[in-house]
């Protein structure tokens, strides 16, 4: 019996809880929570949350976390703002100031946890606070308006009834579903996670692995950077602050094991939409965005809690 | 009836794989009652419900007179019992006094606050480990432990936890002669203090000399108990397997194997940290070259040098007629060396992954490019080849899908020899390599092995077991203090003078 509520817990659980929570808006909001608009509202809203959920999970992969997520989307989104405005044509803009840079700075993560040996816990709560310095000092501490035109309807525009920042966040979630299933490079995370030494042992170079993760993370975060900026319409400097929780919160409740080697690129986009609902829902529901932290904190111990309970096998 | 332990028609199903089916079995006080079975028997499952760790799916335990239906880890541990698991268990960064007291730390007040007793706690912990033979100070860390020295900590522990019952599987798997008597000492003591001690190993010689009784299980059902009086190695293989099983030597008398290519010419070799010094050997085309040694004499450290996991400060090694410098395990791969590691637990296995990623996992990396990380894998592929080794190499499991940690510590070892099998390698490295392997599949590793040497590939084996590499090798090197202390051609190699060039 508790072995087969386990396999059906760690298979389908994430979605469970996922329908589950969009069955109970539904039932307490059936005119507001259950229209397309809102539900479209809701994928739009995850977006950003869904990218940094989609780096962030190959650090946790790794039995390490990237906390400088939230930090390196404002700092990219700024980078690419100013590129822009400095006359950069807008698709180059987002290539160097976005993903570039995104990738750029992962791999300063990635290289510090390298040489020092530390836990990328410390490293990245460092680069967090150094990346956000950066972003203050180039930006002056203010927005950055005027981006072009172009560069707003064609990263938050429309394509038909999609979103299109939805529609990035299903391109990099497939991107990433590749990497992970059909690559040897997603196979050595894996292992990586599972067991450093033995895998270092079966051949693995570790710190190449780990350098790549942060660099994914980087980019997926430059990436979530440029779509908040093309969304607001500005780049701001304190953008994406507190949005590591978020993170790891969409990584881990989507089954992400937090002592590494397990879990899937499917259950973070879960996790996110799990997120997206609720604060939707609370929101229509008019709970105030104190109380749905709160949610938020208690959802994150609870799914790691039960990858405890039910992830060890009796 | 003054049973210690009895444990009455246990049965135990993991998700449809009938682990255990109504098996009893009984231990005295005083007694060493060997648990005897092939890989993937029951044997550690039934203990692991003795100590609490799975739950039966029927039966009942009765411990000193005491019944449960099934044990909590910690009723267990409070109704006098202790194991030493096959797979060690230690916390790597905590000292040895502290690994043998975990849990149960000794308290001294100071200014009326209680706070660990750290001086007597060390002083306890030194004398514990002295009579266990370990010759290390009780504050060094774990983590700079080799894995017999931790086997040794572990009894240590079981000794200072003052049990009644001490169940050891498989205690002797990385220990050589010498710390193995050592341990049949403090058995007997044990013994003497009326202590009930449960003794699973495939090493037959030995459970003949330490036994009492022997119960014997076979694919999770109770065949019978004997007294160790009554019965031979012969008889006992017949209980297990069901048939004769002759354990031959492999070695065919007349021919030598050394042929007169080298594959690897090793000279002058001396790691960075000293643990080695100035080894030089040459491995011919077509032998199977053994090394012993006591625990610690460098035979791992060395071998953890040449596939690049431990860096050199001098000397050079040929590899197939080329002149190469090993950086890491990666690029030892690269050149063809496989290395079936002496822990399976901590260098070996990949406890996340099926038994089909385990074996495919250093053949994706041997042909990928970009330093491991480039390539694509074809999972129908990687399936095909784990189904060839779990025939080839006979790896007993319910499906390759199956994670592998739920394989018996027999099974896992075969998947780690055919992941290296898998990869092709042109030099194989085997560590301590029928660690927990029973009896048959020994046989078959031993054919692997000569068949491989026939094929041309270089076949290397570090091992404890005298026997052992007195029937695989064509020569054997004996180590002392990280040094070669002689060469022993196996027409004049003997256990005993292994034993002399390894001790003086
Ligand atoms: N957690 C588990 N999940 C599923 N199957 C398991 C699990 N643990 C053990 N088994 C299965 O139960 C059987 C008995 O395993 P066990 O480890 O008790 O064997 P053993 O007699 O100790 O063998 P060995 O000599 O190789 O150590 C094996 O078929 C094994 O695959
Ligand atoms: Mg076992």
């Amino acid at each position: 019996m508790m072995q087969k509520f386990n396999v059906i817990w760690s298979k389908y659980g994430t979605f469970g809880i996922l329908i589950l929570l969009t069955l109970v808006m539904g039932i307490l909001s059936p005119q507001y929570f259950l229209t397309t608009g809102n539900l479209t509202q809701v994928l739009l809203q995850s977006s950003v949350n869904i990218l940094l959920g989609l780096g962030e999970f190959f650090t946790i992969l790794i039995a390490g976390i990237d906390l400088s997520v939230g930090s390196i989307m404002a700092l990219t989104g700024m980078i690419a703002a100013k590129l822009m405005v400095a006359g950069m044509h807008w698709v180059l803009a987002i290539i160097i100031g976005g993903i570039f840079v995104g990738g750029l700075l992962g791999g300063i993560n990635g290289f510090l946890v390298n040489k020092t040996g530390l836990h990328p816990f410390i490293i990245t709560l460092g680069t967090l606070s150094i990346f956000r310095g950066l972003t203050l000092i180039i930006s002056d501490a203010k927005p950055v308006f005027g981006l072009p035109q172009a560069f707003k309807s064609s990263i938050a525009g429309w394509l038909g009834p999609v979103p299109i920042p939805v529609i990035i966040a299903l391109i990099v979630a497939l991107a990433f579903i590749f990497i992970t299933n059909k690559t040897k490079l997603g196979r050595n995370i894996y292992a990586l996670g599972g067991n450093s030494q033995a895998a270092w042992f079966s051949g693995i170079n570790i710190k190449r692995h780990t350098m790549i993760v942060f660099v994914i993370s980087g980019v997926a975060a430059g990436i979530a950077g440029i779509v908040m900026t093309a969304r607001l319409g500005a780049a701001e400097p304190l953008s994406g602050s507190g949005y590591e929780t978020q993170a790891i919160a969409a990584a881990i409740i989507g089954g992400t094991s937090f002592f590494g080697g397990k879990g899937k690129i499917i259950g973070v986009v879960m996790g996110g939409l799990i997120i997206g609902v609720i604060s939707n829902g609370l929101n229509i529901l008019s709970v105030p965005t104190y109380y749905q932290q709160i949610v938020m904190g208690a959802l994150i111990i609870l799914a790691v809690f039960l990858d405890r309970l039910f992830g060890v096998k009796r | 009836m003054d049973y210690i332990v009895e444990m009455k028609n246990i049965s135990k199903d993991f998700s449809g794989v009938k682990a255990l089916q109504d098996v009893s079995f009984q231990l005295k006080p005083g007694e060493v009652h060997i648990l005897l079975g092939e890989n993937g028997a029951g044997k550690s499952t039934l203990m692991k419900i003795l100590s609490g760790v799975y739950e039966p799916s029927s039966g009942s335990i009765v411990i000193n007179g005491t019944a449960f239906s099934k044990l909590s880890p910690k009723e267990s541990v409070d109704s006098g019992i202790s194991v030493i698991y096959q797979e060690l268990s230690m916390i790597d960064e905590l000292s040895i006094a502290e690994n043998i007291f975990v849990g149960k730390l000794p308290m001294i007040k100071k200014f009326g606050i209680p706070v660990v007793d750290f001086k007597n706690m060390e002083e306890i912990a030194q004398r514990m480990i002295e009579k266990v033979g370990l010759k290390r100070s009780s504050k060094d860390l774990v983590e700079r432990l080799s894995i017999s020295e931790k086997q040794q900590v572990e009894i240590a522990k079981a000794i200072a936890s003052r049990a009644k019952v001490i169940v050891m599987d498989e205690p002797t798997s990385s220990l050589t002669g010498e710390e193995t008597n050592k341990l049949f000492g403090i058995i007997r003591q044990l013994k003497y203090l009326g202590v009930g001690i449960i003794y699973i190993s495939h090493k037959l010689h030995e459970l003949l000399e330490i036994g009492d009784r022997v119960s014997v299980l076979k694919d999770g059902k109770y065949v019978g108990t004997k007294d160790i009086k009554d019965v031979t190695k012969e008889t006992l293989v017949t209980m297990m397997v069901g048939r004769a099983v002759n354990e031959r030597h492999l070695k065919p008398e007349d021919s030598i194997h050394t042929g007169e290519e080298t594959l690897l010419k090793v000279e002058g070799l001396t790691r960075k940290d000293r643990m080695v010094q100035d080894v030089s050997f040459e491995l011919k085309k077509g032998e199977i070259l053994g090394f012993s040694g006591l625990i610690g004499s460098g035979r791992t450290e060395l071998m953890n040098a040449i596939y690049g996991a431990a860096p050199i400060a001098e000397g050079r090694i040929e590899l197939f007629g080329q002149e190469v410098i090993i950086k890491s395990p990666y690029h030892a791969i690269k050149l063809g060396i496989g290395h079936v590691t002496e822990s399976r637990k901590e260098t070996g296995f990949l406890k996340n992954f099926e038994i089909w990623k385990n074996i495919s996992l250093s053949r994706l990396l041997k042909t990928s490019s970009l330093g491991g990380t480039w390539g694509l894998i074809n999972e129908k592929q990687e399936k095909k080849w784990a189904e060839e080794y779990k025939a080839s190499i006979n790896i007993k499991c319910a499906s390759i899908e199956q994670n592998i940690g739920e394989l018996s510590g027999g099974n896992q070892q075969k998947v780690l020899i055919g992941k290296w099998l898998a990869a092709g390698s042109k030099l194989m490295i085997f560590d301590e390599p029928t660690k927990g392997i029973d009896i048959g599949a020994r046989g078959e590793i031993y054919k692997i092995m000569r068949e491989l040497a026939e094929d041309g590939v270089g076949v290397m084996v570090v091992s404890s077991d005298l026997p052992e590499l007195l029937s695989v090798c064509d020569r054997i090197i004996v180590f002392r203090e990280g040094r070669m202390n002689g060469t022993l051609s196996i027409e004049e190699a003997t256990e005993e003078n292994i034993m002399l060039a390894a001790t003086s």
